[in-house]
């Protein structure tokens, strides 16, 4: 019997092995790689040179452009987040209500979610073009602009494409949340209100919001790490033009590692680790704090 | 509420209803419709949804002339390996994860979990590149194929978990007590019970492979000829070779996300369940 279990063991740890040396190879060693570079001059040619804290030193006090594309990056989060939320839990509960077509509907908003984000920052970037883009001449035909917007090549206006996007890729998936949320929320409650003679806002503002306020969290969290994340549609988008100042965290750290597109930056991998640390740390404690505070809330509400 | 405004509100419903499907499906819709343009149609722009005519032969030339032939075949390779793979890796890690004993599953878990909070996403790319060049990977599909399958993704070990959770226990046993091991448990009883999860994982790791830019980006640069569709098609436009050949551009698009669109309208259902769930549960 003692034998048995022994076999089992093996098995169980030879069946974890493959993905558990991948984890190793791919996920911790890259983080110990940045970690231990981190401390270094190292630009992949010349011979590596142990420089303490200087990289840390050089993007607090000397790079304003990271801090510049952080700024930009939590701006993207915060504006997404304004208009994203309302958005969806609007219309999940329009779709939850008696709605003739709501599959229709839903399968529509989703589609969006399952494309690639690479190739959608594609079609946009076609769309928003400043000479033949189909944006720019629906709007001059509707009389609303008499010469083509330069959508991409300004900061502002390229702000505004960002965020669209990044809306439209993900409206229908927070939307969906949503409506799991309110499929949780037992109906009578909704018509004891409304014996009581609780208006359809009121119910809104004093079942559903308080009744949705879990999955409320977990689409903020989702939705603010996303944006923290985003890497593809800005590089495919904007790829940081003009001039770098719709670079975000990832993108802008990105480029210490790779060459990419017409920027002839030279790769620094000790700097590129530093910061690529110092996000980290900026993730986590986003993370934590967050999981802190929704705890925090979840026992007041109770 | 009276029916003198209830009728109002339930057309201004609609029409918002009506205008988020449009700005939904307006730019999948136009980018399809556009690949049937001729590229003088295309570089004139206008407000032209409807190609004035119809030039299917861009599908032809895109695929035989402008390489696209090549990055799908490249694309279907990398997703079929990635979607196998997942496959087998989410379901046994999965299961080890449910009914595993052992000191190293449990320090296993551990790790996934916490790397949740300290990922790096695509500032791993550059050592997950040297790692690569060490086992003798880069310049290939199999880097990216390597990572996706074994790099134990958090979010699809939370919903291969959970699902194994589910599956009452008393059925190991009774496989026990015929004489069956861990392993043959997994592979005789467990595994086939795991369809739903099998569906779900397989859609995602789709989702993730076809999609996938910047790791096999990162890890085919020079290698042109393993280059997949995504890959290919934003080299298209940042390379400046657009220009001349908007229309087989279009079509490589077209290429790209008309697979997508078709499995996704199928299985909708499977689709957003698997996509929401993989949030709730990571």
């Amino acid at each position: 019997m003692l034998k048995l279990g022994q076999a089992d063991k093996t098995q169980e740890i030879l069946m974890l092995l493959p993905m558990s040396i991948g984890f190793v190879l791919f996920v911790l060693y890259p983080i110990v790689w940045v970690i231990r570079w981190a401390w270094f001059n190292y630009d992949g040619y010349t011979t590596p040179v142990f420089i303490g804290m200087e990289n840390f030193v050089r993007a607090f006090t000397r790079d304003p452009a990271f801090w510049g594309s952080l700024r930009n990056t939590l701006f993207i989060a915060v504006v997404k987040l304004l208009i994203e939320i309302p958005l969806a839990m609007l219309l999940a509960t329009l779709l939850t209500s008696k709605i003739r077509g709501s599959t229709l509907f839903r399968v529509s908003y989703f589609l969006p979610s399952v494309l690639s984000i690479a190739v959608v920052g594609l079609i946009f970037s076609i769309m928003f073009s400043s000479y033949n883009g189909i944006i720019n001449a629906m709007l001059r035909a509707l009389g609303f602009i008499k010469k083509n917007i330069n959508f991409l090549g300004r900061r502002d206006n390229a702000f505004f494409v960002i965020i669209l996007v990044s809306l439209w890729t993900s409206f229908g998936l927070n939307m969906i949340y949503f409506i799991m949320g309110y499929q949780n929320i037992p109906k009578d409650l909704y018509e004891c209100a409304s014996i009581d003679g609780a208006n359809v806002v009121q119910q809104f503002f004093h079942i559903t919001v308080p009744l949705v306020a879990p999955v409320l969290q977990l689409v903020i969290m989702l939705s603010f790490l996303g944006t923290l994340r985003m890497t593809d549609l800005i590089l495919v988008l904007t790829n940081g033009a003009p001039g770098g100042s719709t670079e975000v965290v990832m993108t802008y750290i990105f480029k210490y590692f790779f060459q990419y597109g017409e920027a002839q930056t030279r790769t620094q991998f000790g700097y590129a680790s530093a910061l690529a640390v110092i996000t980290a740390i900026i993730l986590a404690v986003v993370t934590l704090l967050y999981l802190r505070l929704s705890r925090r809330m979840k026992q007041i509400q109770e | 509420m009276n029916k003198a405004i209830k009728i109002p509100l339930r057309i201004l419903l609609y029409l918002f209803l009506l205008i988020m499907l449009v700005f939904a499906l307006f730019p999948v819709v136009y980018i399809l419709l556009s690949s049937f343009k001729t590229n003088s149609e295309i570089l004139v722009g206008g407000t032209n949804i409807i190609p004035t005519t119809w030039r299917l032969e861009n599908y032809v030339e895109a695929w035989n002339l402008a390489n696209f032939g090549t990055l799908t075949m490249n694309s279907v390779f990398y997703t079929f390996f990635v979607v196998i793979g997942c496959i087998i890796t989410g379901t046994v890690a999965g299961y080890v994860f449910s009914r595993g004993k052992s000191v190293f599953t449990r320090i296993m878990y551990r790790m996934v979990l916490f790397s949740m909070f300290i990922s790096i996403g695509t500032l791993a790319l550059y050592p997950q590149l040297r790692v690569a060049r060490v086992i003798g990977v880069s310049g290939t599909l199999w880097g990216p194929i390597l990572i996706r399958v074994l790099g134990m993704n958090a979010t699809q070990v939370f919903i291969a978990t959970g699902n194994v959770d589910q599956i009452p226990r008393e059925l190991d046993e009774a496989a026990r007590i015929d004489g069956c091991g861990f392993f043959s448990t997994f592979v005789r009883i467990i595994f086939p019970l795991l369809k739903p999860l099998v569906a779900t994982i397989g859609l995602l790791a789709f989702r993730i492979a076809w999609s996938d830019y910047l790791l096999p980006y990162v890890f085919t640069i020079s290698k042109r000829a393993t280059w997949t569709l995504v890959v290919g098609l934003v080299n298209l436009k940042s390379g400046g070779e657009s220009a001349s050949s908007w229309n087989l551009m279009f079509a490589g698009i077209g290429i790209s996300i008309l697979p997508m669109t078709l499995v996704y309208l199928i299985l909708n259902k499977f689709f957003i369940a698997g996509l929401t769930e993989g949030a709730v549960k990571g």
